[in-house]
């Protein structure tokens, strides 16, 4: 038992790390299959906070939650993601406007802003302050991906990257939504990815490739 | 004492040709083939030794003493590093920006060697070697900087005896980010994929190499050597600041055998992840390489903010 | 015994030119005034070197015999900058005796002779000064004599529009130093330094940051900061190399001397950002001052951008030391100003030594270009020998001089992490890494002055002929580089002095052993890199001179090396935002691209500053002369308007003022 709690207070103390760690990591990866794994592997530190988190509290709700999101998030989406990027048969990487270094930099700065930005909240709210910056440094991540990534895909990746950190927000600040709305969001979630996944097939059937830079001829 | 820290230096030294040898011989299993032996690199060096020295009627006398003053500092920077004890020969007074600047000093006879020579190979070299090395300093300090803050001291020995008084699980990001960022530039220092690659002989992507084509016989011989102690001086920084349990408490023959075995094994890991490395990744463009350096820069940044940060 | 010294050799300096031009042509005079100039900054370097070490007080007050507040005083601060200057002078007059005799004739010759001593004694009277009149006398007369030099090699139109870029600057820093001193008057009794002390401390903050902002940019034009440094790249390379040396290595130097006076004598602590507006110009200063050097082929224009990337390191110190100071943390401000206060000396010496290695250079090989040099070492052993030194010396490599200052300007910022307060623990740890950044740099480039100038093969017939330079040169080099590698290897001896020097400023302060320990180990890591070496010479060796590996073809020449140009190449593609040069490729006729007769290409480099800083801001100023002249009518009636409307504006404003 000594060590389960010991395991928990260290998960809860060191995911924020570990969070950073996988933004910068997206930031610098080069291939869409990179990007997914670390998606799964964030998804991942995800659950092992929510399962401290559970623990430390006492909540049985949030074994739910756990459990959804290791099935939804780590397991589920990754999968569907590696086979549409298996069924694209589309050239693997993911064509930043921006690079390597510079958008490390840039997810440097992001995750020093979310630090300044919640710091006057933290202290009102009473919440560890690397775990909300970490939460507000997906987000801005996320959005970060989606500007500067060309290719459909790793927008949808950007895009869940967001996602992973408005939940993340909702998990430190209220210590999670009812189980009903959680169930609604990862429900959403899933059906936002297969649709996003019908486009990206779309747009490649009627562009042959999946730069969305290429869309501008829609203008027509 | 003494003669521990004297064997520290001479342990770093004389294994510093089985590492190379081990990475070979790894990346030969990795790709299926057989590979050569391990003590290959102690046969390369002794042969080499009983050859004849060529010298380039151009060379002058920098010619014949950089090989010396490149082994010579690299050797010396050895007396800084712990790796069985927390302690080093220089490690108490030298800090980590005079280890930093005794590889600057090798580096920059080496390229001054490569110049000499008079051919294109040379100055082709060295201008690669100047632009890797001058955008590696930077993560390189800027890492041990973030460490040297977090352990209140400068001093290697200082920095790794605060380490070993950590808690393993207590891991923060200021070492996370700085772990990363000096195995990157270790990589980019050290000459292997995917900045250099330590087997090629095409002047459209050697750094190293081209810089030693006109060296022969002992100089050779002692510019290989001072590369493979870089290498393993580099591996034991990375051990010594960022995993240095296992290192002996007391000074007791046991204490200092199993201290042995533990920092052999830790490079041996560390050698088979060059080895993984090499085998699965290509490498990178020259002008990739300051993005990747970049990339290193960025993370040393980002430690160092984080020392003020997490405080 | 040390002030009737003190006395006489200011005498002696004084009476050499008159020497000079009344003896006429003689050789037998310039002998005796170019050994009586060398005996006296000898004697100087001596009076110096003991108030220096021992903190002896001297003092001349000539207010009594001029109408004007005149009178010059030595601290162990002056001292310090006294031995800098008496020292290098020493050599470069050494030199000098040499170069001048070879390479000026006539009257040139002789207003040399003339003008070298008084530029001496000016920036003497600059750093021994204690009031503000003596001051601005000699920081005025230093620009004059430094110009008269410039002014004895030539004339052209391109160095008389450089001439008076480098008058300009000096004169608008010296207005604004001017102003700096003149603001001190409110309160102050008079302008002699003790009185502008004590009105410091009853200054409103405003002033005083009035003072300061005065100060830095007055001091930094002449220092040659970012963007006040245009200067510089254009005045050196015209100037005669001993006078490039002097300039570079020590007048340079007295603008340091002047900040550190206002900045930490006169005025107390102030807010922190003035720390960080010195970090940010050093910073700046640093960086470009690298990257636009590696970008030259001039030995000399380069080796004047090197001066703007030692100047950036010296700024990067004295912000530091603002910064602590400002958050009374006395003992880091001792630390990081005896970082740039050495600094200083040590630039002094290996940029003195640089220069003069490059008059050696033209000397014997009759040019600057480095493409047109190349295996100078095998021809010139003492002036290659001596290059290496300074060259190892600059970029900071460790058992040279270079080494000591850099690593106490690393641990000054390394420190600031302990202050505990938000932007500074953050700011100066993270300057560590524009320091390595430049230091990184700065070996780039010198890996590729002395590879491309001094080794591999001669890349033109004057380099293969050239002879090594005669003795008094020579012995003039290995004078500068001597104290180079002492410094590099027993610092002790030169920091304790100097910390104790701090101490004027600083009363009580002792740094602490760990941050000066650099002197304890220098010796051992010397000890150890020179025993290994002589290890390794002992191994046994058969050596054989074989013909340069060339890929199996015959014929390997001079023109297959790598140049100058290409070995920047990388560096310059990794930093094309920094030079942005303008290309211009002529391909003529230019109706037939494929099939030229002609093909011109062309790459010009100016500076972003000059672009977008300089040109729009002389624009602006012409401009408006421009339109001010429709005021110039001519016409008298008008003139009398003017002054009647002058008269009522000036009625209205005092009924309601």
């Amino acid at each position: 038992m000594h060590l389960v709690h010991f395991a928990a207070t260290r998960a809860l103390a060191s995911s924020a790390v570990f969070l950073f760690i996988t933004v910068l990591l997206m930031a610098t990866a080069k291939r869409i299959s990179t990007c997914i794994v670390l998606f799964s592997a964030q998804c991942a530190i995800i659950t092992a906070e929510i399962l401290a988190m559970a623990y430390v509290h006492r909540s049985s709700e949030a074994y739910a939650v756990a459990a959804l999101v290791l099935i939804v998030k780590v397991l589920a989406i990754p999968y569907a993601l590696f086979r549409i990027v298996k069924d694209l048969q589309a050239p693997g990487d993911i064509t930043a406007s921006t690079t390597a270094a510079q958008s490390v930099f840039i997810a440097a700065g992001l995750i020093l802003l979310s630090f300044f930005a919640v710091e006057p909240y933290s202290e009102t709210l009473r919440v560890d302050t690397g775990m909300l910056a970490a939460a507000i440094a997906l987000v801005l991540s996320g959005a970060f991906l989606m500007v500067s990534r060309k290719k459909a895909l790793a927008q949808v990746i950007g895009l869940l990257v967001l996602e992973n950190g408005i939940f993340l927000a909702a998990l430190t600040t209220t210590f999670g939504m009812p189980l009903v709305v959680e169930i609604g969001i990862f429900f959403d979630l899933l059906m936002g990815v297969f649709l996003m996944g019908l486009f990206v097939f779309r747009i490649r059937d009627t562009f042959e490739h999946l730069d969305v830079s290429k869309l501008r001829r829609l203008r027509g | 004492m003494i003669w521990l820290s004297v064997g520290q230096v001479l342990l770093l030294v004389a294994i510093a040709p089985l590492v190379r040898g081990v990475i070979a011989r790894l990346k030969a299993r990795i790709q299926n083939r057989c590979g050569a032996s391990v003590w290959r690199p102690y046969a390369d060096l002794v042969k080499l030794f009983r050859k004849e020295d060529l010298v380039p009627p151009s060379a002058s006398i920098v010619f014949r003493f950089a090989p010396m003053i490149v082994f010579a500092a690299t050797v010396t920077a050895a007396a800084f590093v712990p790796a069985l004890h927390g302690s080093a020969l220089l490690g108490a007074t030298g800090d980590f920006i005079l280890f930093v600047y005794l590889l600057a000093l090798s580096r920059f006879f080496l390229s001054l060697g490569a110049m000499d020579g008079g051919s294109s190979f040379g100055g082709m070299g060295a201008s690669r070697e100047a632009l890797v090395s001058a955008l590696a300093e930077v993560p390189l300090l800027l890492g041990l900087v973030a460490v040297a803050i977090l352990a209140r001291t400068a001093t290697l020995a200082g920095i790794v005896q605060w380490t070993v008084r950590q808690d393993f699980t207590q891991i923060s990001a200021v070492h996370a980010l700085a772990f990363a960022a000096l195995a990157l530039v270790a990589i980019a220092e050290t000459g292997r994929i995917p900045v250099d690659n330590p087997t090629t002989h095409l002047e459209l992507t050697m750094i190293h190499e081209a810089m030693v084509l006109e060296y022969s016989g002992p100089s050779l011989a002692l510019i290989e050597w001072a590369s493979a102690v870089k290498l393993s001086l580099l591996l034991a920084l990375l051990i010594g600041v960022f995993a240095p349990w296992g290192m002996a408490g007391g000074i007791s023959v046991a204490a200092l055998v199993l201290a042995t075995l533990v920092f052999l094994l830790k490079v041996f890991v560390l050698a088979l992840a060059i080895a993984v490395v090499e085998s699965s990744i290509a490498k990178l463009r020259m002008y990739l390489v300051p993005d990747f350096l970049g990339v290193a820069s960025a993370l040393a940044i980002l430690a160092v903010v984080f020392t003020a940060l997490m405080r | 015994m040390i002030q009737t010294l003190f006395d006489a050799f200011l005498i002696g300096l004084l009476c050499i030119p008159a020497v000079i031009l009344a003896g006429g042509r003689r050789r037998s005079i310039r002998v005796l005034a170019s050994a009586l100039l060398l005996i006296g900054l000898l004697a100087g370097t001596a009076v110096a070197g003991v108030s220096f070490w021992r903190g002896d007080r001297l003092a001349i007050d000539l207010s009594q015999l001029t109408p004007l507040p005149f009178s010059v005083a030595v601290d162990r601060l002056s001292a310090f900058f006294l031995l800098l200057i008496c020292g290098v002078g020493a050599a470069v007059t050494l030199f000098s005796y040499a170069y001048v005799e070879h390479h000026y004739t006539g009257r040139r010759r002789d207003w040399l002779w003339a003008l070298l001593p008084l530029f001496l004694l000016s920036m003497m009277l600059v750093v021994t000064a204690s009031t503000a009149f003596a001051f601005l006398f000699g920081w005025e007369l230093m620009t004059l004599f430094s110009a008269g030099l410039i002014v004895i090699d030539g004339d052209s139109e391109q160095r008389r529009h450089s001439l008076y870029v480098y008058l300009l600057m000096m004169h608008a820093g010296a207005a604004a130093v001017a102003a700096g001193f003149l603001l001190f008057l409110p309160n102050a009794a008079g302008l002699s330094f003790a009185s502008m002390r004590t009105a410091a401390a009853l200054m409103p903050a405003g002033l005083r940051t009035a003072i300061f902002l005065l100060a830095f940019i007055g001091f930094g034009a002449k220092a040659g900061i970012i963007p006040l440094h245009i200067w510089l790249p254009k005045a050196h390379p015209i100037a005669p190399s001993p006078v490039s040396a002097l300039m570079s290595g020590v007048m340079l130097k007295t603008a340091v001397y002047g900040f550190v006076r206002f900045g930490f004598d006169f005025l107390g602590a102030g807010p922190d950002w003035w720390g960080y507006l010195v970090l940010a110009a050093g910073a700046v200063s640093g960086v470009l001052g690298v990257l636009y050097a590696i970008a030259e082929h001039d030995l000399k224009r380069l080796l004047a951008y090197h001066s703007v990337e030692n100047i950036g390191i010296i700024y990067l110190g004295l912000g530091a030391a603002l910064v602590f100071r400002a958050h009374n943390a006395p003992v880091w401000v001792a630390l990081a100003l005896l970082a740039a206060l050495l600094h200083t000396l040590n630039h002094g010496l290996f940029k003195s030594l640089l220069f003069l290695g490059a008059g050696a250079v033209s000397h014997a090989a009759h040019t600057l270009d480095i493409e047109e040099l190349g295996g100078l070492l095998k021809r010139m052993r003492t002036t290659g020998a001596a290059f290496l030194v300074a060259c190892c010396s600059i970029i900071g490599l460790p058992i040279f001089n270079g080494f000591i200052s850099e690593w106490l300007t690393f641990r000054s910022f390394l420190a600031g992490s302990a202050l505990g307060s938000m932007p500074a623990s953050v700011v100066l740890p993270l300057m560590a890494g524009v320091l390595a950044l430049i230091g990184g740099l700065a070996a780039a480039c010198f890996a590729k002055v002395y590879g491309v100038a001094f080794l591999g093969r001669p890349r033109s017939a004057q380099a293969d002929h050239a002879q090594e330079v005669p003795f008094a040169m020579r012995a003039s080099m290995v004078l500068l580089a001597v104290p180079c590698v002492v410094i590099g290897i027993a610092p002790g001896f030169v920091l304790r002095p100097l910390s104790a020097a701090l101490q004027q400023f600083l009363p009580g302060t002792v740094l602490p052993e760990e941050a000066v320990s650099i002197a304890g180990v220098m010796p051992w890591i010397a000890a150890a890199v020179l025993a290994l070496v002589f290890t390794a010479t002992a191994i046994r060796r058969v050596t054989r001179i074989t013909p340069t590996w060339a890929c199996g073809l015959p014929g390997l020449d001079s023109r297959m090396q790598y140049t100058s140009t290409s070995f920047s190449k990388p560096l310059r593609r990794v930093f094309s935002q920094v030079y942005k040069p303008d290309r211009t490729l002529e391909i003529l006729p230019a109706d037939r691209p494929y099939f030229p007769t002609a093909i011109s290409y062309r790459s010009v480099r100016t500076t972003s500053f000059e672009k977008s800083l300089y040109r729009p801001a002389v624009e602006a100023i012409v401009g408006t002369a421009h339109r001010l002249r429709r005021l110039q009518t001519g016409n008298i009636q008008v003139y009398l308007l003017y002054i009647f409307m002058a008269l009522v504006a000036l009625l209205v404003f005092m009924r309601f003022a």
